[in-house]
């Protein structure tokens, strides 16, 4: 393996740590884990929250990005350990560079549970944009190329034999932006910004991702092969306390565990770290809304992960000799072929 | 055409520049003003050119200008005011094309002033590939090609060397003697003054009136250096001048 | 002094030859010195990743940039790449500077034009053009038009600076002999005032060209399928070094060659320059 000077610094810390032969546990250990400021990333918050990652022996940092790229990024320099967020073309690459792995999964779609949806801006519904077999010849809003929003649109085009343009946006405000004004056709995000958007009648929901992507791994966990391959006992202990705070929230929020109390309750805590700048009453709808089921157990959908690298590779988007053990280290979790 | 000055007066601001100035310059003579620094020479000229307005005073024209001139008041400027980008040719022509004139009837008048200026070999030129001396007669060249009722030059000598300027004074008489032209001529030398005017005009220091008139009767082509007639005119400037130059530095250090 | 001299060489001083201190300060031409800059810096780079010195992280190997190129060449994807980002760059950039040249000499020439407008484009010049292109993708759709704004709007500033700056700086004493000889004020403009000035505008449209690239970039942003600006955004988001450094070095002889068409011009208009 070739070590820049970060991680040759970041070795030469784990050597002098491990010397010290104690346990994880008792350490207290500072680790940083990276989140963006969505529902989806609550798993974290709440075992902050709740002190699943002390518990765990860690000292959490919460580290907060704009977007799920930067937090690639800082994973692969070192300044972030752990962290969520989708497949990307980005995400593979850095993984083939060495600088970091998959070790669990986040978000899948599942039958049942409200998933991603298929999106047309008013313009083209009108136009007769009523099913995504209709896709033909449409523009298709994504932030970039290589991104989990392209590889969406290419499956569901694909499904249907097919073709629509990609217009890269760069940001997911800028995609809605254009989807709202017509400047592109179709989208597909997730329902919570899915259902709002169509709500205000500027666009139509068309269509579920889940028809096309049955058990797709939206988000996973990730980490740097740094810490996947010499941190084993942290990175356990990090899925640890991170599984409690999932349970937590799939109990309370899906399952309801704690009526309707625990709902508000996680509610408050959530609100900490997502839409804080509106008040707690504006806040909550979008929270309860954007509720989505996140794998216990951080359990990964390995057939799902195999597919979308070698939708990557055929798009030449990332290098074809690249293999499913260079981007996943299936040790930690339980894996499954959905 | 003369022209005739009548009650000049002005002032910059707070600085009365020039007062009370009434000066005939008759036709076909030279006339040379000088004056200490700072007197309004140069402004007195942009005057009689029409470049500014006197706040009182008039500057009148007598007669109308001969037929066939373009630009009955033409200057030369001390730092010749040449076009860079434009060839000696060209910045002759640049004068005449407003008039209308082009191709044949130009180049007529191109190969005309510039054997008069001795320079039909440098047409080609950019003035950067010219020397001082030769940019000031490309400028004289330009002059003669509209044809001037009155050449107004403001120190067209000054910014050359001695022998230069020597050369030059040579070419103004022998061009004055072969066609004479009516001039207003300022200048810092008496020795040109004397070499060329047929009338010298003192002004005194700030604000500038007229100090003295001084007249030279021998023909311009017969002065020499040398010349007593000259000479005692020359010393009469110098002692006018010294005694208008010295009050204007004390004027200086005091102020 | 033949004395003193006398007495020196008496005392048995021999003669020392004067000191030269007039070197330096005068650039000349060493073009090669540029050359093997770039030659040294990179076989450095190519040394390093070739021994894991630098890793795969940090920067690509020279040789697969390289490769990377010469994919793209057979591939004929340069030239699907280069051909949208010339027509923007080329639209966008002679609207912005004539507009710009335009606006400028209007500043120059009237003193109201340069009140009203003056503060105007104060205002605007620290803007970062790059903010307003969602504004633009409303104004002028997502498609080219966007673009071609974009990039306008970025050379025109720039340029309008620096034309009326030239402007300004005409010889007052050429505009004063035009005056002189009788001369219209549309020749005074034309065979005086923009010929002067065009030294000062080449070289301000030496810097708004070069904005113009860097603008190709954000301009691309938003979707654009094709184009170098888009090529290399993706490959950052791929995290593909070797494609982000083909695309950066095709702007970077983009640059060179822009700046080499003014000189060709400047050679060409500005001959009589000392
Ligand atoms: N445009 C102007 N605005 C204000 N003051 C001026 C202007 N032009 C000239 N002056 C002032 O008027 C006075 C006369 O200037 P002028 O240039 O006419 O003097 P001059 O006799 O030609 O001097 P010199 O011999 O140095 O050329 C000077 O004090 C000068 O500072
Ligand atoms: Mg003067």
């Amino acid at each position: 393996m070739r070590l820049n000077r970060r991680q040759t610094l970041g070795l030469m810390g784990a050597a002098a740590a491990s010397t010290l032969a104690a346990p994880a546990i008792a350490q207290n250990k500072k680790i940083v884990v990276g989140a963006l400021r969505f529902t989806s990333h609550s798993g974290s918050f709440i075992a902050v929250e709740r002190g699943y990652f002390a518990e765990a022996g860690l000292d959490v940092e919460l580290k907060f990005f704009q977007a799920a790229q930067p937090m690639a990024v800082a994973i692969a320099s070192g300044d972030v350990d752990y962290a969520v967020t989708a497949v990307s073309g980005g995400l593979i690459s850095l993984a083939d560079k060495g600088a970091i792995k998959v070790i669990g999964g986040a978000l899948s779609e599942e039958k049942g549970i409200d998933g991603q949806k298929i999106l047309a801006s008013d313009a083209a519904f009108k136009g007769g944009l009523t099913a995504p077999a209709n896709l033909g010849g449409k523009t298709f809003g994504m932030s970039t190329a290589g991104s989990s929003f392209h590889y969406m649109g290419s499956k569901v085009a694909q499904a249907e034999g097919v073709e629509m343009s990609f217009k890269p946006l760069q940001k997911v405000g800028a995609i809605i932006g254009a989807l709202k004004s017509g400047q592109i056709d179709a989208w597909s995000i997730v329902p919570h910004i899915a259902k709002p958007l169509a709500g205000s009648g500027a666009v139509h929901i068309i269509g579920d991702i889940s028809d096309y992507l049955p058990g797709y791994q939206v988000t996973t966990v990730f980490t740097s092969a740094k810490n996947a391959a010499d941190e084993r006992e942290q990175t356990q202990d990090f899925l640890a306390g991170f599984g409690k705070g999932v349970s937590d929230y799939n109990s309370t929020m899906i399952d309801k565990a704690d009526g309707d109390d625990g709902v508000n309750e996680m509610v408050d805590l959530i609100h900490k770290y997502v839409y804080t700048d509106r008040p707690r009453e504006k806040a909550a709808p979008s929270i309860i809304n954007g509720t989505m089921r996140i794998n216990e157990g951080s359990k990964l959908n390995i057939a799902s992960i195999r597919d979308q690298l070698e939708w990557f590779q055929s798009e030449d988007l990332v290098g074809k000799d690249i293999t499913m053990d260079t981007l996943v280290d299936g040790s930690y979790v339980e894996t499954y072929e959905g | 055409m003369d022209i005739r000055l009548d009650a000049i007066s002005h002032h910059y601001g707070a600085t009365e520049v020039l007062r009370n100035i009434s000066l005939d310059i008759p036709a076909g003579e030279i006339v040379c003003l000088v004056g200490p620094s700072g007197c309004g020479k140069s402004t007195l000229l942009r005057f009689i050119g029409g470049l500014e307005r006197p706040e009182s005073g008039r500057v009148l024209q007598l007669g109308t200008p001969p037929e066939g001139s373009l630009n009955p008041l033409t200057f030369v400027f001390q730092d010749f005011a040449l076009l860079p980008w434009r060839t000696v040719k060209g910045n002759i022509s640049l004068v005449l094309e407003d008039h209308g004139i082009r191709g044949a009837r130009a180049k007529a008048i191109i190969d005309d002033v510039l054997n008069r200026t001795r320079l039909a070999d440098f047409a080609d030129a950019l003035p950067k590939q010219l020397s001082g001396g030769m940019k000031q007669r490309v400028a004289i060249a330009r002059a003669l090609a509209v044809n001037p009722a009155v050449m107004l030059m403001d120190e067209p000598l000054s910014a050359l060397d001695a022998q230069t300027r020597e050369l030059l004074l040579d070419d103004l008489v022998s061009l004055w003697t072969r066609q004479p032209f009516t001039a207003v001529y300022v200048t810092h030398n008496l020795a040109e003054a004397v070499r060329l005017g047929h009338t010298i005009v003192v002004l005194s220091r700030r604000p500038g009136r007229i100090r003295e008139i001084v007249s030279i009767e021998t023909p311009i082509d017969q002065r020499r250096a040398g010349d007593p007639v000259c000479q005692q005119k020359h010393d009469l400037l110098w002692e006018l001048m010294r005694e208008e130059a010295r009050a204007a530095d004390e004027e200086l250090i005091d102020g | 002094m033949a004395d003193a001299e006398g007495v020196k060489h008496r005392q048995g001083d021999s003669p020392i030859e004067v000191r030269f201190r007039g070197g330096g300060f005068a650039p000349r031409s060493r073009r090669w010195v540029g050359v093997a800059v770039f030659v040294v810096l990179i076989a450095l780079i190519q040394w390093g990743t070739e021994t894991g010195w630098i890793s795969a992280l940090t920067l690509p190997k020279p040789t697969d940039v390289l490769a990377t190129f010469g994919q793209l060449w057979e591939s004929g994807l340069l030239f699907k790449h280069l051909q949208p980002s010339l027509t923007r760059l080329v639209i966008g950039a002679a609207l912005g500077a004539s507009t710009g040249i335009a606006i400028g000499v209007l500043i120059g020439l009237f003193s109201y034009v340069r009140a009203g407008l003056v503060p105007l484009v104060a205002a605007i010049f620290p803007i970062p053009k790059i903010a307003l292109l969602p504004l633009f993708v409303i104004w002028f759709g997502i498609d080219e038009g966007s673009k071609y704004a974009l990039i306008a709007f970025g050379t025109f500033t720039p340029t309008v600076v620096a034309t009326y700056g030239a402007v300004d700086n005409v010889d007052r004493s050429l505009i004063r002999m035009g005056q002189s000889f009788g001369l219209s004020w549309s020749s005074i403009v034309r065979k005086i005032v923009l010929p002067g000035a065009m030294p000062g505008i080449l070289s301000g449209l030496r810097i708004s060209l070069a904005i113009a690239i860097i603008l190709l970039v954000a301009a691309e942003m938003l979707g654009a399928e094709y184009g170098i600006g888009a090529y290399i955004l993706e490959a950052g988001s791929l995290y593909d070094l070797e494609r982000l450094f083909a695309g950066v070095v095709i702007l970077s002889l983009l640059g060179v060659l822009v700046s080499a068409i003014i000189g060709l011009i400047e050679r060409r208009l500005l001959g009589w320059r000392i």
